[in-house]
């Protein structure tokens, strides 16, 4: 998956596991950009009694660097708090849910928003892990939506929803809580030796993930307060257009647990225990052994090993063996470094390469999103391929809630974007055929038009329907 | 005791990892009572809310890191070492 279970360690930790993360310039507030980070992955609808939350020993992070030195310039973390309101009862609520203060709500989640800003570039700022979680305060005691339960819980679930969008001071909004999980792939064609159903079987995809939900922390934030100079670009090709971006969280370095079955205290500074940045890395690129180390440092560290397996990805390997004939072109160009894959995942792409485009950050190879702002989004059908088929304001400028990234990266690896490095390159015909793609279309309510952009999660009745 | 920067003690660790760890609170000198060297911990200084964690970070190295709020500090005290080891040798006999 994008980034649901993708590393052994944090695949023991569902609440600390950042699963997507998504950056876009809002298409209903231009002068804003969206940056959405999903926590607790492969929720079933009905889970209770007690329904999911975000955890409060974690601490949740949103990163953006502004002058291309793969350091956060911002960091917004998010801490949360959950309360009871009577702990002589089994349930999460004892009626109807018909407002953020319910009293028939006993299990509520509350949270702290902070920003810490950094300054100068280089060796002068903070890593994720030197920071003490100790930044500015911009929202404090900001209520999440209860999660979505079923008709008699919570029938007007979209007003709570709503209700849980704060408006915080300098124009910015933030949401925390359930939504539907917007990533969709194969899963179980993908992770059983990348079987593609409609190649190998002729048979339609299946999309998994359509029925669950996630936790999301979604912000929105002027753009003039997240550029170097706290301008709006409009020259996509100006180097302070680009911003990169990614997500991570922590827990404390010891857990102190008593004997009496107390909350578990904590101790000594915050350790990272997940990141991401662009989707699919640490899943599909980066080896299992390496995958909780990955998941610890930051993207500044990712040059080196982590680099290499961009230029040689296993995935391009296997495909050749999985599908024999089929990726011939593939085959005879393993063991050339992949220029394009580096430049995408960890350069960004620079100017010359794409007409009218760049998102380069610098030589520093980091995983993180770029997001060129300056790029206007696409209202009027947005290309769920994104760059590649010509629409800039998808993916890998940023991500889109609806952006295919499955097709995008798997015809990537394959061979796609060779060309645009090696004009030599003869592209294998199977990678353009349809079928070699997701094979998925999202159905209606997976996505909304306006913040957080993630569809009503499932309610727990009605999910599965039978 | 000597104080280790953290990127200087990043770059020698994880070779020779704690063999001992002792929570400082509620227990705070458990390790300590009634043992030569042992120091009187006056209470009206404040018990800290969240635990103190000291643990032997290189036992060879005679590195023990201390965990207090959201900072740690690492320091060379080979005589703390050595009681710590000890500590922990009589809490499992």
């Amino acid at each position: 998956m994008s980034s649901h279970r993708e590393a052994p360690a944090i695949s023991q930790d569902p609440v600390a596991d950042n699963a997507d993360v998504y950056a876009f310039v809002s298409p209903d507030h231009p002068e804003t950009v969206t940056i959405i980070s999903n926590f607790v992955p492969l929720q079933g609808p009905p889970g209770g009694p007690n329904f999911f939350e975000f955890g409060d020993d974690v601490l949740y992070s949103i990163f953006v660097d502004n002058d291309g030195d793969a350091l956060p310039d911002l960091t917004f973390q998010f801490k949360f708090n959950t309360t009871l309101r009577n702990e002589d009862t089994f349930l999460y609520n004892t009626g109807e849910i018909d407002s953020l203060d319910s009293p028939n709500w006993n299990k509520r989640q509350f949270y702290d928003v902070s920003v810490i800003r950094a300054s100068g570039h280089g060796n002068g700022k903070k890593q994720h892990h030197e920071q003490d979680g100790k930044g500015e305060v911009i929202g404090q005691n900001l209520a999440c939506p209860p999660c979505n339960i079923g008709p008699r819980s919570t029938p007007n679930y979209d007003d709570l929803a709503v209700a849980a969008v704060h408006s915080l001071a300098g124009g910015i909004k933030v949401f925390a809580g359930q939504r539907n999980d917007g990533f969709f792939v194969d899963l179980g064609a993908i992770f059983d030796l990348a079987d593609i159903r409609e190649i190998v079987n002729g048979m339609p995809s299946v999309d998994p993930l359509k029925t669950l939900n996630i936790h999301t922390i979604a912000i929105q934030v002027p753009i003039s307060l997240l550029t170097l100079d706290g301008s709006v670009p409009t020259d996509a090709m100006a180097a302070k257009s680009v911003l990169g971006i990614w997500s991570g969280a922590s827990r404390r370095k010891v857990q102190v647990r008593d004997e009496n079955g107390s909350a578990p205290k904590g101790s000594g500074p915050w350790v990272q225990v997940s990141r991401l940045g662009n989707p699919l890395f640490n899943e599909v690129i980066v080896h299992i052994g390496d995958k909780d180390r990955w998941n610890a440092v930051d993207p500044i560290d990712d040059a080196g090993e982590f680099e290499s397996y961009v230029n040689q990805p296993e995935l391009a390997r296997l495909l050749p063996a999985l599908y024999p004939g089929a990726f011939d072109h593939l085959a005879a160009y393993n063991g050339t470094p992949r220029a394009d894959l580096h430049a995408i995942l960890l350069t960004g792409i620079p100017s010359g390469i794409v007409g009218g485009f760049q998102n380069f950050t610098g030589p520093n190879p980091a995983d993180m999103l770029r997001l060129n702002v300056a790029i206007p989004p696409t209202t009027d059908n947005p290309n769920p391929f994104g760059l590649v088929a010509g629409d800039a304001a998808g993916f890998p400028n940023g991500r889109r809630v609806f952006d295919d990234i499955v097709t995008i990266e798997l015809r990537a690896i394959a061979g796609l974007t060779i060309p645009l490095v090696d004009p030599s390159y003869t592209v294998d015909a199977v990678v353009t055929n349809p079928a070699f793609s997701s094979n998925l279309t999202p159905g209606a309510g997976r996505y909304q038009d306006s913040f957080p952009y993630l569809g009503t999660p499932h309610d727990g009745f009605d999910t599965p329907s039978s | 005791m000597e104080r280790l920067s953290r990127r200087s003690f990043v770059k020698i660790a994880g070779a020779a990892t704690g063999a001992a760890a002792l929570a400082a609170a509620p227990p705070i000198a458990r390790a300590g009572i009634g043992e030569e060297g042992a120091q009187h911990v006056d209470p009206s200084t404040g018990v800290p809310e969240e635990p103190v964690v000291a643990y032997v970070r290189d036992a060879r190295r005679g590195e023990v890191t201390v965990t207090s709020g959201t900072r740690e500090h690492t320091y060379r005290d080979r005589a703390l070492v050595r009681r710590l080891l000890h500590a922990a040798r009589k809490e499992v006999s």
